[in-house]
């Protein structure tokens, strides 16, 4: 602990140049901690919009018939990061309004279902969130389009030529336009009379997982196991997915060069501060400090700067994303935890790492050089 | 050997030569030096600037190291030690005491005295900061222990260092030019405080340009070329044991 006593006394004699070894290593990790958490943010956010309110796996039969509703408790079974497994019924209408049809993407459900996977209730412009026996929720471009409202009545043509009449109950903002226009829910007894299915039938399983990028593995399984065909999320958004990875590269690629810039900066202060302190090392070993202590007087240093950098970094990263709640755009950044605690380590090590070669040439001094020149 | 000292020396110099590679020409400092010096010897190693007393007393410290020859110093064969053994052996063996006081600027009197005390572990914790203290008391500093050696003058800072390097209470003090950068009444102050030293069984050996301090000494070596050139004994002086 002898070390670390000198190496404290060394900072604090000279204040000014420990100021600003720590002021660059708090920039450095602020800058990682806001870029980090904006990406983070940012990723999230577009996976949230894209594949937060829709299946990330979709079982159906290999003939494109119907399969057994029992399979969503099966996989949900066999595959424990599966969150959400529940079976729809899907099916194709026409709305006609005067001369136009329109087709319609339509999917049969039990509510509450259908609710932990789309959080439809969430996104009601108007009506209420309910799907009894012959009602439907329609998207909120579809109603605008078409003067529908919440509590109207609509006919849709299905493809085996019969007609099927609606009470709209509510009308649901997904968010997207295409959605918005062409998607509408209707509860699942008469989906299930509407494609003559029995009760204990469906159209599909859908599925969420905890994590949505465990889908490529679960879903060859699933294949296997339950012996139907797998609609992957990833396989469907492949452009959103390589966009994310060039961001999430980009990303990478800003934070290894802020940390190549910090650790250059720590090592050459270090670099500086041991040729300023060779007397004082020399003075020490010829009183009796081994070499490993005086190498580890620069460890300590570069541990106690890297420590103290680091918490100045991550208090100023937090005032930015603070500071960042006020701006006018329409997303907001998260601080993650993990990522912060990763960006800590990080700075930490690479301080250290930075003490190397200051600390292995004070332990090579030899004190005669010191002493000799007075 | 001296008739005068029955007993084995505590240091013990043989065919000592040092050679300085400074580009083409060596430079060589010490010519196959042979020494004893016994225990309580106060000597005194006098010579011209670059006549090789300040080498002869770094190969005894071990801070320079020998280029051929031997040096056993209370019987450890110092020529032989590595890099840490040594600094671990000069802080238990030898107090050092150099002209330009080596005090640590960032560190107060008090942390400078028990730095040897810290680095060999050779009292127990509790116990170091009563025996800097009582070392100080000795040299006259107590009231000085917590001021930083900038705040101090150039004989106290000198008197700091001799309380430094008794620190580990090391039978042998080596001072080069330990007056060299003080007045002639502090150099006076500090060379009475090697006497009381000496009283006190240690034994000392000093590097000086100052004539008159070389003559006060039991023996005073005079060190030409790197040899020495002659040794004279002044009878009444201190004596080894």
């Amino acid at each position: 602990m002898l070390s670390l006593k000198i190496a404290a006394r060394f900072l604090r004699r000279s204040p000014g140049q420990s100021a600003l070894i720590v002021a660059g290593i708090a920039v450095g990790i602020a800058t990682q901690v806001f870029v980090g958490s904006l990406i983070t943010s940012l990723q999230a956010d577009l996976l949230a919009a894209a594949v937060g309110s829709s299946p990330h796996i979709t079982l159906e039969a290999p003939d494109g018939g119907g399969i057994p509703a029992s399979f969503a408790a099966d996989a949900a079974k066999s595959e424990p990061l599966i969150s959400t497994a529940i079976p729809v019924r899907t099916l194709s209408a026409i709305y006609t309004s005067g001369a136009e049809s329109v087709p319609l993407s339509v999917t049969g459900g039990d509510a509450a279902d259908l609710d932990t996977i789309y959080k439809l209730g969430d996104k009601l412009s108007a009506g209420t969130y309910r799907l009894d026996f012959g009602e439907a929720l329609i998207g909120v471009r579809f109603a605008e389009r078409y003067g529908v409202h919440a509590g109207d009545r609509i006919e849709l043509l299905l493809p085996n030529g019969r007609t099927v009449d609606y009470a709209v109950t509510g009308v649901f903002d997904l968010g997207q336009g295409t959605a918005n226009e062409r998607f509408a829910f209707v509860d699942a007894a008469s989906a299930d009379e509407a494609l003559g299915f029995t009760e204990n039938e469906c159209s599909s399983v859908q599925l969420q997982l905890s994590d949505p990028f465990a889908s490529s593995e679960i879903a060859p399984r699933l294949a296997d196991a339950l012996g139907v065909v797998t609609i992957d999320w990833q396989e469907e958004n492949a452009d959103l997915l390589s966009g994310l990875a060039a961001q999430s590269g980009s990303s990478v690629m800003i934070q290894v060069f802020v940390l190549v810039a910090v650790a250059l900066g720590i090592a050459s202060t270090l670099a500086i501060s041991a040729v300023q302190k060779t007397r004082q090392v020399g003075i020490l070993k010829a009183l009796g400090m081994s070499d490993r202590a005086a190498g580890r007087i620069f460890l300590w240093q570069a541990a106690l700067l890297g420590l103290a950098g680091t918490l100045a970094g991550i208090a100023l990263g937090y005032a930015l994303i603070w500071s960042f709640s006020f701006a006018p755009v329409p997303f907001s950044i998260r601080p993650e935890p993990t990522f912060i605690a990763v960006s800590a380590a990080v700075g930490i090590s690479v301080a250290l790492l930075s003490s190397v070669i200051p600390a292995r040439s004070t332990s090579r001094l030899d004190p005669i050089e010191v002493i000799q020149n007075g | 050997m001296s008739a005068e000292h029955a007993n084995t020396p505590v240091v013990q110099l043989r065919g000592l030569v040092k050679v300085y590679d400074t580009g083409e020409v060596p430079f060589t400092a010490l010519r196959g030096i042979d020494l004893d010096v016994y225990s309580g010897e106060f000597i005194g190693i006098i010579g011209k600037s670059g006549s090789g007393k300040t080498t002869l007393i770094n190969m005894i410290t071990g801070i320079d190291h020998p280029t051929e020859g031997e040096i056993v110093v209370a019987d450890t064969p110092v020529h032989a030690l590595g890099e840490n053994a040594l600094a671990k052996w000069r802080g238990r063996n030898i107090g050092v005491v150099f002209q330009f006081f080596q005090l640590l600027p960032t560190l107060t009197i008090l942390e400078n005295v028990l730095l040897p005390m810290d680095f060999c572990s050779t009292y127990p914790v509790r116990e170091r900061v009563p025996r800097a203290m009582e070392l100080l008391e000795q040299v006259e500093l107590a009231d000085q222990a917590h001021k930083l050696p900038a705040a101090l003058s150039g004989g106290q800072q000198q008197r700091a260092a001799i309380a430094r390097a008794l620190a580990n209470d090391p039978p042998i003090l080596a001072a080069d030019e330990p007056t060299g950068n003080l007045d002639s009444k502090t150099a006076e102050a500090v060379f009475h405080l090697f006497e009381r030293l000496v009283e006190q069984h240690k034994t000392i050996i000093m590097v000086t340009h100052d004539n008159d301090l070389a003559s006060r000494v039991r023996r005073a070596l005079h060190v030409a070329d790197g040899e020495i050139a002659e040794e004279r004994i002044h009878r009444g002086r201190h004596t080894g044991a």
